[in-house]
């Protein structure tokens, strides 16, 4: 059971994270490799707003991720945007750049220490029981509910809203949207804008189990075989894909070696790629155009 | 991009056509710099001879890059794996078994083309961005075993290397070590210069432009995609080896992410498609961190900032590469191509073609 | 633009004249991991080395001369501590300090040897060449101590335990973590204890809970771990919070202070060499009055170990008269003995056979809910550091 548990925990944190990359990849054909420092940055503001709020948690959280949003929106309108019509490989790379660029900026603006976020928001990271023999953080059931409502939520935009029906189909074909009178540059701006609104609320929940620190990028790096094992242009395969990576990992630590569980996802994956590159739920593509 | 030409330049034979000198001005230019090259470490003092050495020991790597990325295509970012997998042999073999140089690194090569053959079979299924991320996991699991191995001989900080010695002569000194790096610098660039002009390298120009079209034309695809990869990693796997000497120890954590980015920021700065931006770029990924920390000595910001140099040359690094991106896609290259062709066709100056 | 191009040639024209200061102080060069991984224990070491020479330079110097440290940051990369090195030993300092992650050790020992000057580990783990055989170049002062800690630990362990002891370990998947702990459990075995799990997390876990449902479910009564403190740490709230009610003795890193009062669990041992910042003592309120002045970002209570470091240093230095040759430092480091007023269990003696130190001191504490502040559950204890 308490195996279980485990595996919806981490899940939930790659399928937040992967969620941003597919969202991205699905709109505009980009993968960003900034990801998991933009998920820093988020983990970062909750720091900074929760000590300007102090007294206020609920008006911290609220504000840390309106300023997500706004990050995600900013990137694409200063730089992703002149990006587009150029190859794979400097896209991804434009994402790169802005990765090291995030971190150095982050180890000027905020230093080297770790920061505890779940102190000044003045809450407590209980422990709480799950049936008869687990037990869950508070921050791990708050991850595996902000999954499900982030989730649930972006199905129901992309399948019910305006801007959601938009956003698909400017994924689908974006020649033809954009003759249809589809704003493509609006639907990449919202794309990047929720992308890294959930990778800060990953960034957030970690930041209250863990704490802040320099390294909580690379974990961004982890959930990249999710997102490409279920398929890079589906959220029902980030979903499907994060609970495979976590259960697999979970699984090698409890049955058989602590040390392998770093680095088989890697393992999944390049299977994945060898035997189905689109993943489980992803379209067969040509998989070199931007 | 091609280098631009005064008129009156004729080709009337075939072996003018595929030579590595064409004219007189290139000859006298070539002179030049080697004369510069064997003067060069009798009047630099050791900072600058250190210098010279790593961009001697980058640009190997950066040439195979290039070969593989830029000329045949296949985007990889496995390079910092390719450079441990070199290091890790000259490593394991002067550890267990204290194998001399002449030994060591032919292993390291032979070592990389194998390793080379495995990142290179994910190329035949796959393109682009997915190629990109199968050499990313391998060269994840490059790294644990390497640690694996560190951990296990219980090395926990690195193999020391003592300093090859190379016809009974100690490597040791900055001289030394920048004739036999110059030496292998040059014999790489020979090396893909003749490759680049052979049937090999026309297949993977081939094989970057369209694929399709080259396998109609009777080329072997995978023929050509392997042998590019494997072509590339030698090269890497060998400079990764004389990176394990010149540093004196090899260790997992000196091969991060960070390198291969690196790696490929000198291809895409340098400007994809040609040898000249591969030094072109090499020349600034090593000296761009200097030039920060010069330029922050003048400033008088040392003191105060001195321990975040390290941050402020990533987010410079960042910084520059995103500006080289977005503002200059065809690289250092495509800057000096029309420099040359302003001179060229001055006083006529026209927009350069290639620039909406 | 001009100033940029300015500022490159005159930075260019500088690296070719020699620096005049150096002539008239001693010149001692750092190469730190102030940024990337790791910075949070190394950076504050060598802030608070800075500070106390300093506050010795204001009241003179040493030996009437001033004391000049270079500072370079290597961000725990090997190939920029061998640059720094290089570039140190331009700079003719007259020995090397390495307060940087284990990675940076072999181009930074290289270095030394072949400019024959002696490197000196401020904070950072230190390696085997300086315990007894040492070899004669390197020394080091940092708290860790290999082997050393976990015979510290697992004997504490032993005193304490009223039932036989069903010992967990926790590494983290680096190689000194693994080593130290695999050390720990074969000596558990000799010590009448029973291993019963090991678990080795990697560096960075997005969830440390998979590694502690291992543990917990292997039913230990102690758990040991000998690892950053972010394994340290995370494994055990992950453990608290699966409902594991043993009690946890891990090393005591920098933050162990302020950690111990943020965690507030009464079974949660720390064991470490340093006096924390609670026993007042008279040393201590002279750190706290220089870094209050100096306005450092680092809790007062990270700053024990560069203080250390900062008087050895000036200790060193002392003991080596003007003007001052690397040989002359080499030597009096070698017979060196340093009164650390209490911030230690005893003073730091080097010896030509030892560079590590004759005797090193243990204290261990945990947090006390009822008076809720720290308290200290056992005095200093020796061990004799001698050759294996």
């Amino acid at each position: 059971m308490q195996l279980a548990v485990n595996v919806a925990v981490l899940a939930a944190i790659y399928a937040l994270i992967s969620c941003g990359y597919v969202l991205i990849y699905r709109v505009s054909r980009v993968l960003s490799l900034a990801h998991g420092e933009l998920m820093m940055l988020g983990a970062y503001g909750l720091a900074v707003t929760a000590s300007l709020f102090v007294g206020h948690p609920l008006i911290a959280i609220g504000s840390a991720a309106l300023l997500s949003v706004l990050v995600g929106v900013l990137v694409y309108v200063l730089l992703m945007r002149r990006m587009t019509g150029e190859s794979v490989l400097a896209a991804v790379l434009t994402t790169i750049a802005l990765g090291i660029l995030l971190r150095g900026g982050m180890v000027l603006a905020f230093g080297t220490q770790t920061q505890y976020p779940l102190q000044q928001l003045g809450w407590i990271n209980a422990s709480l029981p799950v049936g008869p023999s687990a037990r869950i953080s508070a921050a791990g059931l708050l991850l595996v509910l902000a999954t499900a409502l982030v989730y649930a939520g972006l199905f129901a935009f992309l399948r019910m809203t305006r801007w959601g029906i938009r956003m698909r189909a400017a994924g689908q074909n974006p020649l033809l949207a954009a003759q249809r009178g589809i704003r493509l540059h609006g639907v990449y701006a919202l794309a990047w804008g929720l992308a890294t609104f959930s990778g800060g609320i990953a960034g957030m929940l970690l930041a209250c189990d863990a704490g802040v620190e320099a390294t909580l990028a690379t974990i961004g790096l982890k959930a990249f075989p999710a997102a490409l094992v279920g398929g890079l242009d589906s959220l029902a395969g980030a979903l499907i894909g994060s609970l495979v990576i976590a259960f697999v990992e979970v699984a090698l630590i409890s049955y058989v070696d602590p040390l392998l569980s770093d680095v088989v996802p890697f393992f999944v994956l390049l299977a994945m790629l060898v035997v189905r590159p689109w993943g489980l739920f992803g379209t067969r593509e040509e998989l070199d155009r931007v | 991009m091609t280098a631009p030409r005064a008129s009156g330049y004729f080709r009337i034979r075939y072996d003018d056509d595929i030579a590595l000198v064409r004219t007189r001005t290139q000859r006298v230019w070539l002179g030049v710099l080697a004369l510069a090259l064997a003067g060069f470490p009798f009047l630099a003092n050791s900072v600058l001879l250190d210098l010279a050495n790593q961009v001697l020991l980058v640009s190997i790597g950066a040439v195979a890059l290039m070969l593989l990325t830029g000329f045949a295509g296949q985007i990889s970012l496995g390079h910092a794996g390719l450079l441990a997998v070199g290091a890790f042999t000259t490593g394991i073999l002067f550890k267990e078994l204290a194998a001399p140089f002449w030994i060591t690194l032919p292993a390291s090569a032979v070592a990389g083309a194998l390793v080379g053959l495995v990142f290179g079979l994910p190329s035949l299924r796959l393109r682009g961005l997915y190629l990109a991320v199968s050499t990313l996991a391998l060269h994840f699991m490059v790294l644990h075993a390497g640690q694996e191995y560190e951990t296990r001989r219980g090395l926990s900080s690195g193999v020391v290397i003592d300093p090859p010695s190379l016809f009974g002569f100690a490597l040791q000194d900055g001289r030394a070590w920048y004739v036999v790096l110059l030496a292998a610098s040059t014999a790489t660039v020979l090396l893909s210069l003749n490759l680049l002009r052979t049937k090999t390298g026309r297949s993977w120009r081939a094989i970057h432009g369209r694929e399709a079209v080259a396998e109609a034309m009777g080329i072997q695809v995978p023929v050509a995609k392997l042998s590019a990869f494997i072509v590339s990693c030698t090269l890497t796997s060998a400079a990764g080896c004389l990176a394990a000497y010149y540093r004196g120890f090899v260790s997992a954590e000196a091969f991060p992410l960070f390198v291969t980015i690196q790696y490929v920021a000198t291809v895409i700065i340098g400007g994809i498609g040609s040898l000249l931006g591969a030094l072109l770029g090499t020349l600034f990924v090593v000296l761009f961190p200097q030039a920060i920390e010069a330029s922050m000595n003048a400033l008088g910001l040392t003191d105060r900032l001195s321990s975040m140099i390290f941050a402020i040359n990533q987010a410079a690094f960042g910084v520059a590469m995103i500006l080289f991106l977005v503002f200059e896609p065809q690289g250092l290259v495509g800057i000096w191509r029309r420099i040359q062709a302003w001179f060229l066709l001055w006083p006529f100056g026209q927009k350069p073609l290639g620039r909406p | 633009m001009k100033k940029i191009l300015s500022a490159a040639l005159v930075a260019f024209a500088g690296t070719q004249a020699v620096p005049a200061s150096a002539q008239d102080a001693y010149t001692v060069g750092v190469s730190a991991a102030m940024t990337g991984p790791g910075a949070g224990i190394y950076a504050p070491v060598v802030e608070a080395m800075r500070i106390y020479i300093d506050h010795v330079n204001s009241r003179g110097g040493v030996n009437g001369k001033q004391v000049r440290l270079v500072v370079l940051d290597d961000g725990a990369e090997p190939s920029r501590a061998a640059a720094n090195a290089k570039k140190l030993t331009q700079d003719n300092v007259l020995m090397l300090v390495n307060s940087s992650l284990s990675s940076t050790y072999a181009p930074m020992v290289a270095e030394s040897k072949r400019a024959n000057i002696p490197l000196y580990f401020a904070g950072s783990v230190c390696p085997k060449e300086t315990y007894p055989p040492a070899d004669p170049l390197q020394f080091c002062s940092s708290a860790f101590g290999a082997n050393l800690d976990s015979q510290g630990a697992l004997a504490f362990v032993k005193a304490q335990a009223k039932e036989p002891v069903r010992i967990g370990f926790e590494a983290m998947a680096i190689p000194i973590s693994r080593a130290e702990i695999d050390y720990a459990e074969a000596l558990s075995k000799t010590m009448g204890m029973t291993p019963v799990e090991k678990q080795i997390s990697p560096p960075p876990a997005p969830d440390y809970t998979p590694y502690a449902s291992k543990l917990k479910d292997a039913n230990p009564n102690w758990v040991y771990s000998w690892a950053p403190w972010v394994a340290q740490v995370r494994t055990f709230e992950a453990l608290r919070r699966l409902g594991w009610s043993g009690r946890y003795i891990t090393w005591a890193h920098l933050n162990a202070e302020e950690e111990l009062a943020r965690i507030k669990d009464g079974e949660f041992y720390v064991i470490g060499t340093n006096a924390l910042f609670q026993d007042d003592l008279p040393i201590q309120a002279e750190i706290r009055a220089l870094t209050h002045r100096a306005k450092l970002t680092y809790p007062t209570s990270y700053l024990t170990e560069g203080f250390i470091a900062g008087k050895v240093i000036e200790s060193a230095l002392k003991a080596t008269a003007w003007p001052a040759t690397p040989q002359k430092l080499l030597a009096s480091m070698n017979n060196l003995k340093v009164d650390l007023q209490g911030l230690r269990g005893g003073p730091l003696e080097w010896t030509p056979d030892n560079h590590f130190r004759t005797r090193q001191h243990y204290r261990v504490w945990r947090w006390d809910t009822t008076k809720n502040a720290i308290v200290r559950v056992q005095d200093w204890q020796a061990i004799e550091v001698k050759r294996p």
